[in-house]
């Protein structure tokens, strides 16, 4: 049975002890109160050392956009820690970047200004911001669309956009939320080369949630949600282990 | 398939729901108050103009006609309660001898009652001393002929020899007006005063006295039948006048000729119509604008989400619903948020009513308040078609599936701006205004005795075209604020939105339209309750004038006709507690040609310190200026605006008086010079009067005899001060305190209703300016949530949220406000200018309530800025949470 890169990184990692992007301990995720609580994250435990790039499957409402959004420090754990080696133990703006399952840019800001808000919410000048926005844009060879509106956009196109606002920040993580779940098959390709091409250019590791097998077998690491319960090595025996 | 959708929209899109039925509640609410107002008012009109009565109908018997026919033919009249016939003879005058003299007087009336005359008009005479029935002597007569219950009093006749009564009572007649009229004859022959000298004997001793007159001289002696009608009238002034009109036309007709009607009650009747017809005004002038804010509301929640309806309908549309399916339910919507708003609204109406009017009832009777709930209702239901069926038809006409789901468009400008269609109404308001001003700002005229009253419905055209042409404007100065002069707004956001500040306003920018909208509705609300507080301020003032110019002071005491009180007197009314200063005011008669005027005497240095004496009182000086000019030349004089009109008076012309010699008794001819024009005076009637020197006249007429006293007080217990002079002068002089007559003034739409009318403007005012900046603010926050939420995710902090919310909210308040204020100055001008006829005496500046308008803005500002927290709070929420909400 073939090992998982992410199984690999984890045994360097035990030796060598590079730092993890995000390591997650024990971690759920309650949302509601008695009888009608949903347990979106049960008890996940999970570590995501640089370089990763992992597909994280199972079925609609077992939990992977909740996972992803405790991981990126955008929703709280009920229970458990997650645990960024920033300097403020928090996810700095532009260390984590996100791509929404659905429609995430801003109406009423065109395309290139959405690209260039992350880096503005972390404090760079308005300037600045736009240049590398364009940079971004043009590097994605989505230039010509720099004056759009979103409304003025096509799918495979919106995504693309997103997908140029993380490049922009430069974060060391990508998590991608369903980012194919709304295109064809031929586009949502596209996106994926595109997301992986820049998870390369800027050294980022990337997790991936989808439905898609075809999207999942272009990652090397699969982990597995179920009812709230994260596996992280599905392939192996043990998979409860991290 | 309705049902479901319906109990859907209540399930998942209750605060869309709720805050449409808001608005359209308030437009309800409002309109139903407003209705319920005129109805109250023009009730309370009616009761008032006949408590103000106390003989309904003076009929008069016709020479050669028996007084038993036509108190038959009265009695018989429908709705006659009582009719009792009340002799009048004509007395050469009356001789007393008190006190070692004798005092005689002029003409003199003598009246004849039956005994149950009191019983059946309780309100026509007044015992002061003595007894209640008898020979009773008017107060004033008894003060000029000395006499008191007990006296001696030689009743002179014509041709015969005098009959001697003995007087059992005083008494005063507070309806000497209508009591001594000339029955049927036109306003201006009407006797100019009632006489100075009457006597009431019972029936039996009068036609003792005057059976031989009448033979003698029957031009002397008449009969009328004095009338008291069943008041089972319509509420509306109007309507009871058509009525009690037509009944005493009747009666005059059944006698064919041998009485005339003096239509006392008609004639109240008839004054209080043009009060309800500006009742009438005022609800279009007020209540209107007030209703269609309320609609302009509710059309701009329901606009805020009407991109989300646009994408429901396309998602219905794409499941392959119909165009009349969408429409149905379209429907089934408005016809859910009409009934929950009128429901409400009707409801808030009844609470509105019971606090401003002391009654739940939206109307005077039953009908009436069925009609109104009813009328409010539909127009309720026309607004939830009007906003939420009708923009839903139009996006299905106009709207494809995929332009309905898009959420932000490039605005484009409407095509009326290309016209300069604002601009167009703007002038066309002005023009009207300046026409209506040309001629008086008539808007009401009821001329009396006249059955119709006309109103001037062109004059609503001017304010309606400024709210109108307003509304554009602004519309066009925000949208070109932001659209093209999106450079300054992000320099005017720097402090708020620093490294933001570019792209916040250019969020702003591409969102321009809404957030346009928004502001000229705030714009609308504030000015509405700005010029509505201006208003009422104004015509509080003014009505607080009248009290002052009607009561001359805080207390006044008037001195009896005839009498000789001199001003020395002053200081016995001086030394009494509570009294500040005392100033005696002449009140002589003075012929000018052939026309009997009022003059007033006054001492110009000192005037000024009892009573206020306004620049607008005066022309050709300030009142300072005359008042200053009245003591330097002593023979100057200020002469009424129709006077000086009449007699084509100049300044300095000399303006020569006969007024009576108090030596001689003779009338002498006193030398004036004419120096300016009063149009207003303490205690002075409305014209036809003069102000001048009180020295001068003393000095030229031999008497320096006080008319009135003006007292000031400090505006203190002015009634306990009142009562305490009273005891102290006795019944001789009748002393007023301005507390009793500011019940008494102004028109009964004044006395009765406007304070009940102006909570209810205020408090609309106030809500809805509350409710345009931060109800409308809240539901465009609330449709961009998702872009809050987003931002957040994106790395937004608290700080970057506010100053995003804060851009919007500060664009929003600072446009709304500088255009409210200027727009709300415009409309108080041109409302009170346009309502002059309300006012009496019409201002000349207007009141401005400015703790008032720092309420509502005080109001404004934490409503809205609570909201702004609200929405900055709901943004940190988990995306997943939110976004999966929306």
């Amino acid at each position: 049975m073939t090992r998982s890169r992410g199984e690999q990184e984890a045994v360097i990692d035990a030796t060598a002890k590079p730092p993890a992007v995000v390591e997650c301990t024990n971690v759920s995720r309650i949302f509601g109160s008695g009888p009608t609580a949903v347990h979106a994250v049960r008890d996940a435990t999970c570590r995501i050392p640089p370089w990763a790039r992992i597909a994280v499957t199972g079925p609609s409402g077992s939990g992977k956009s909740t996972l992803l959004h405790l991981i990126a420090g955008l929703d709280a754990p009920t229970a458990g820690s997650v645990r960024w080696p920033a300097p403020e133990d928090s996810p700095r703006a532009t260390a984590i970047g996100m791509v929404f399952q659905g429609p995430s840019l801003l109406p009423s800001l065109d395309v290139t200004e959405n690209v260039a808000l992350p880096m503005l919410f972390a404090g760079q000048a308005h300037d600045a911001a736009v240049s590398h926005a364009h940079a971004a844009l043009d590097l994605l060879g989505i230039g010509d669309l720099a004056a759009k509106l979103p409304e003025e956009l096509s799918g495979g196109q919106s995504q693309r956009v997103a997908i140029a606002r993380v490049l922009a920040a430069r974060p060391a993580l990508i998590l991608a939320d369903e980012p194919t779940g709304q295109l064809d098959h031929h586009h949502a390709d596209k996106v994926i080369t595109v997301l992986l091409d820049t998870a390369i250019s800027i050294g980022a590791a990337v997790i991936i949630s989808t439905h898609d097998p075809a999207v999942a077998a272009r990652l090397p690491d699969h982990w597995v949600m179920r009812d709230g319960h994260l596996d992280t090595h599905p392939n192996t025996a043990d998979s409860s282990a991290p | 398939m309705i049902a479901t959708w319906t109990l859907g929209l209540l399930r998942r899109r209750p605060g869309r729901l709720a805050a449409t039925a808001a608005g359209i509640a308030a437009a309800v609410a409002l309109l139903a108050c407003l209705g319920s107002f005129l109805a109250a008012a023009q009730g309370s009109m009616t009761a008032r103009a006949i408590r103000s009565v106390t003989v309904d109908w003076q009929v008069e018997v016709q020479p050669d006609t028996q007084p038993s026919t036509v108190l038959d033919s009265a009695r018989s009249a429908p709705n006659v309660q009582a009719a009792l016939p009340v002799g009048y003879a004509h007395s050469t005058g009356f001789v007393a001898q008190t006190g070692g003299s004798t005092q005689t007087t002029g003409p003199a009336m003598v009246l004849g009652i039956p005994p149950n005359y009191r019983e059946q008009f309780p309100g026509a005479i007044r015992t002061l001393v003595g007894a209640d029935n008898g020979v009773l002597i008017a107060q004033q007569t008894a003060a000029n002929l000395h006499a008191a219950p007990g006296d001696t009093i030689h009743i002179g006749r014509a041709g015969i020899a005098p009959v001697d009564v003995v007087v059992d009572g005083v008494v005063d007649l507070p309806q000497a007006d209508s009591l001594f009229q000339k029955v049927s004859a036109p306003v201006g022959a009407q006797p100019a005063a009632p006489p100075d000298n009457v006597l009431i004997l019972g029936q039996a001793q009068w036609n003792n006295v005057f059976d031989p007159l009448a033979t003698l001289r029957p031009d002397l002696v008449s009969t009328q039948i004095h009338t008291a009608l069943e008041h089972t009238l319509p509420p509306d002034p109007g309507s009871a006048y058509t009525q009690v009109s037509a009944a005493a036309h009747n009666l005059e007709a059944r006698t064919a000729g041998g009485a005339r009607v003096g239509d006392n009650l008609g004639a109240a009747l008839g004054a209080a119509r043009s009060d309800a017809t500006y009742a009438r005004v005022l609800f279009l002038f007020l209540g209107l604008p007030a209703a269609v804010l309320a609609a302009l509301l509710t059309a701009t929640v329901v606009t805020a989400g009407a991109d989300r309806r646009r994408q429901d309908q396309a998602l219905l549309r794409a499941r392959g619903a119909s165009q009349s399916q969408l429409i149905r339910l379209a429907a089934a919507e408005a016809l859910v948020v009409a009934t929950i708003g009128s429901a409400v609204g009707l409801g808030a109406a009844c609470l509105v009513g019971l606090a401003a009017f002391g009654s739940p009832s939206l109307g005077a009777d039953p009908l009436t308040a069925i009609g109104w709930a009813a009328a409010s209702a539909a127009a309720g239901l026309a607004v939830a078609a009007a906003t939420v069926l009708a923009p839903a038809w139009r996006d299905l006409r106009d709207a494809t599936i995929t332009a309905a789901r898009a959420h932000v468009r490039r605005t484009r400008p409407p095509r009326w701006t290309r016209f300069g269609l604002d601009v167009a109404v703007l002038a066309a308001s002005g023009t009207l205004f300046w026409l209506a001003g040309r001629g008086g700002y008539q808007i009401v005229l009821a001329p009396e005795g006249v059955p119709t009253i006309s109103v001037s419905y062109w004059a609503f055209v001017a304010p309606a075209l400024l709210w109108i042409g307003a509304a554009l404007l602004v519309w066009r100065l925000a949208d070109l604020l932001l659209g093209r002069g999106w450079p300054l707004v992000a320099r005017a956001l720097r402090p708020l939105a620093r490294s933001l500040s570019r792209i916040a306003a250019h969020s702003l920018s591409r969102q321009r339209a809404p957030l346009a909208e928004a502001i000229v509705l705030l714009a609308l609300a504030l000015a509405f309750a700005a010029s509505t507080a201006t208003f009422n301020a104004t015509y509080q003032a003014q009505a607080e004038v009248d009290a002052q110019l009607t009561n001359g002071a805080d207390v006044t005491v008037t001195e009896p006709p005839g009498s000789a009180v001199p001003p020395d007197a002053g200081t016995k009314i001086a030394a009494i507690p509570g009294v500040r200063t005392v100033e005696p005011l002449q009140h002589r008669f003075a012929y000018i040609g052939a026309d009997l005027q009022d003059l007033y005497g006054v001492d110009p240095a000192s005037i000024t310190t009892v009573t206020a004496l306004r620049d607008n009182y005066f022309q050709g000086g300030t009142a300072q200026q005359l008042m200053h000019e009245l003591a330097a030349r002593p023979d100057s004089v200020l002469v009424s605006a129709e006077t000086v009109k009449d007699f084509q008076l100049l300044p300095g012309d000399a303006i020569n008086l006969r007024l009576q010699d108090a030596r001689t008794h003779q009338l002498t001819t006193v030398g004036f010079h004419y120096i300016g024009v009063v149009t207003e005076f303490p205690t002075a009637p409305k014209d036809s009067f003069f102000v001048a020197n009180a020295g001068y006249i003393a000095q030229r007429t031999g008497s320096n005899a006080v008319g009135a006293f003006l007292v000031d007080t400090g505006g203190r217990d002015t009634t306990a001060v009142a009562a305490r002079i009273q005891t102290a002068v006795g019944t001789t002089a009748t002393v007023t305190d301005i507390a009793a007559t500011r019940g008494t003034v102004g028109s009964s739409l004044t006395a009765v209703n406007l304070s009940g009318l102006t909570r209810i403007e205020l408090g609309f005012g106030l809500v809805l300016a509350a409710a345009s900046g931060a109800l409308v603010l809240a539901l465009g926050l609330t449709e961009r949530r998702r872009s809050f939420v987003i931002a957040h995710a994106l790395g937004a902090t608290r700080r970057h949220l506010r100053s995003f919310v804060l851009a919007e909210t500060a664009i929003l308040v600072a446009c709304g406000l500088a255009a409210g204020a200027i727009l709300g100055a415009a409309l108080s001008q041109m409302l009170v200018r346009m309502l002059t006829g309300i006012f009496d005496p019409p201002p000349t500046a207007l009141s401005t309530p400015w703790t008032h308008l720092a309420a509502i803005a005080a109001v404004l500002i934490v409503a809205i800025s609570a909201v702004s927290g609200v929405t900055v709070r709901l943004a940190r929420r988990s995306p997943l949470t939110v976004l999966g909400e929306l």
